[in-house]
């Protein structure tokens, strides 16, 4: 029996398009980015963004095992998304359950376009996206991250791919849903587009809208997306400016 | 700088992009670039900008080791059968050495006698991207490594570390009175005069790694070699 229970807040959305985190209808929730955490993986990112946690990490190009999985012209592109059994709520089980089996294909797809895998044939490149804590649009965070652990990593892209939620609670479009939209909203459609061509990886939508809130939504989403890609150049920029004040500072 | 007026460039000399970034249109895409459907001249990775005459190049601030013909690299033995050597050198598949025919191996006075776990230098001999990097230890100095220590690095720093012309591995193997060699798969191996030297360089080496893309890094590194061998040992 959960011990848990949640309970649908009585307004999921006010009048004057007031939501349950206090933002409006078009506000992302605050968005946190570091690069390069971790010490041992070939590049990494963290992305914070409102409630969720996301790690992701890269490692390659390198040796392919098992070696059937072996591709002769290009790289194997391999990512896991995984929960972490404290990222939610009630404890997640741990391992790999039909959602995150889901999840890992539709990341993977959204980030192939952007990487060079020929550039790295009989090589394998693994992405590993850790989900520490989960608030609502974990996948398109878990985009952000990797494209991000990606570039770190000195792996060749075309661009960076950047990742938003769009939703429909009742009349409202609203950018970004939070745990409570997401979880009684009528819709969520979360998207990933690749930088700078501005081409869609990924686009997802899980409830009824009409042609009009369809496009609306895009539109919203395409410029959610782009200042995720803004906080994603500036987060990759950020240590080698920090490392050169300092180095000058010094000098 | 283009002498040609139809080419624009969209960024300067030595700074810094990031993948998809547009650096140039009516130029060729060089190391690192990449050219779009529109004719846009990008960067394909972390990196700082080195504008030819004709192409324009990224120079990675991180990369993965690729192996190149003529490259000297270190790497450890993982396996041994009759005709071949594997060793891992950092790259997606081992490095092979064929042991010729009529090799004493077996008499133990070879310098094909390796065992699994021995460090060795040796030469990239052909790669062709597809298949397993063919390695030659038949050269003088080539083989197995028997004193020293291993240091690893990031395989896009290791033009830094050797310096111009060899300029920065000299300094500093002549401040820290030790032999350095330098290997392009990412591995430095240091045969150090005493422990202070040691850590002198192990703070060089990763001093050059973290501050190669900021100018002046010679003068920096020579000052901070000056301080770490002078006072106490």
């Amino acid at each position: 029996m959960p011990i848990y229970v949640e309970k649908k807040p009585d307004v999921l959305i006010g009048e004057d398009g007031t939501r349950t985190d206090g933002r409006s209808p078009l506000d992302l929730r605050p968005i946190k980015i570091e690069v390069g955490i971790l010490e041992r993986a070939d590049g990494s990112a963290l992305v914070e963004w409102g409630g969720n946690r996301v790690l992701a990490a890269v490692f390659g190009p390198r040796e392919v095992h098992p070696k059937h999985m072996l591709l002769p012209d290009r790289a194997l592109l391999r990512l896991r998304y995984n929960m972490a059994p404290f990222s939610t709520p009630e404890r997640k089980r741990p391992g790999p359950d039909r959602r995150s089996v889901e999840l890992s294909k539709v990341i993977r797809t959204a980030l192939l376009p952007a990487v060079f895998i020929e550039k790295y044939p009989g090589s394998a490149i693994d992405v590993f996206v850790e989900i520490l804590r989960s608030d609502a649009g974990t996948r398109v965070a878990g985009v952000t991250a990797a494209s991000l652990a990606l570039a770190d990593a000195g792996i060749a892209m075309r661009g960076l791919v950047a990742g938003c939620s769009v939703g429909r609670v009742d009349d409202f479009i609203v950018v970004d849903p939070n745990h409570d939209e997401d979880m009684w909203g009528d819709v969520d459609m979360p998207m990933a587009v690749l930088f700078e061509d501005r081409k869609i990886t990924l686009l997802q939508a899980d409830g009824p809208l009409t042609v009009e809130q369809f496009n609306e939504c895009l539109r919203l989403g395409m410029a959610c997306c782009e200042m995720v890609y803004e906080l994603q150049k500036e987060a990759l920029r950020r240590p080698y400016v920090m490392v050169e004040r300092r180095a000058l500072g010094v000098a | 700088m283009s002498k040609r007026t139809t080419a624009e460039i969209y960024v300067q000399e030595r700074e810094l992009v990031l993948p998809g970034q547009k650096l140039a249109r009516g130029m060729k895409p060089g190391g690192n670039a990449f050219i779009d459907e529109s004719g846009i001249v990008r960067s394909a990775v972390v990196g700082l900008v080195s504008v030819q005459s004709e192409k324009i190049d990224v120079i990675p601030l991180s990369s993965s080791y690729i192996p190149r013909p003529n490259d000297i690299v270190l790497g450890k033995v993982t396996r041994i059968t009759g005709t071949t050597i594997l060793v891992d050198i950092n790259t997606p598949m081992s490095g092979i050495i064929l042991i010729p025919r009529g090799s004493r191996r077996h008499h133990g006075d070879d310098k094909y006698d390796l065992k699994v776990g021995d460090v060795v230098l040796a030469k990239i001999k052909s790669f062709d991207n597809l298949s397993s990097p063919l390695l030659t230890i038949d050269a003088e100095g080539l083989g197995k490594i028997t004193r020293g220590i291993l240091i690893k690095v990031n395989s896009a720093k290791i033009p830094r570390i050797i310096g111009k012309k060899g300029s920065m591995v000299n300094l500093l193997s002549s401040k820290s009175h030790s032999e350095i060699i330098v290997a392009q798969n990412g591995y430095v191996l240091v045969n150090p005069q005493n422990l202070k030297s040691l850590l002198a360089i192990k703070k060089a080496l990763s001093k050059i790694q973290e501050e190669s893309h900021v100018a002046g890094l010679s003068n920096r590194i020579s000052r901070l070699l000056d301080e770490e061998m002078s006072g106490g040992s």
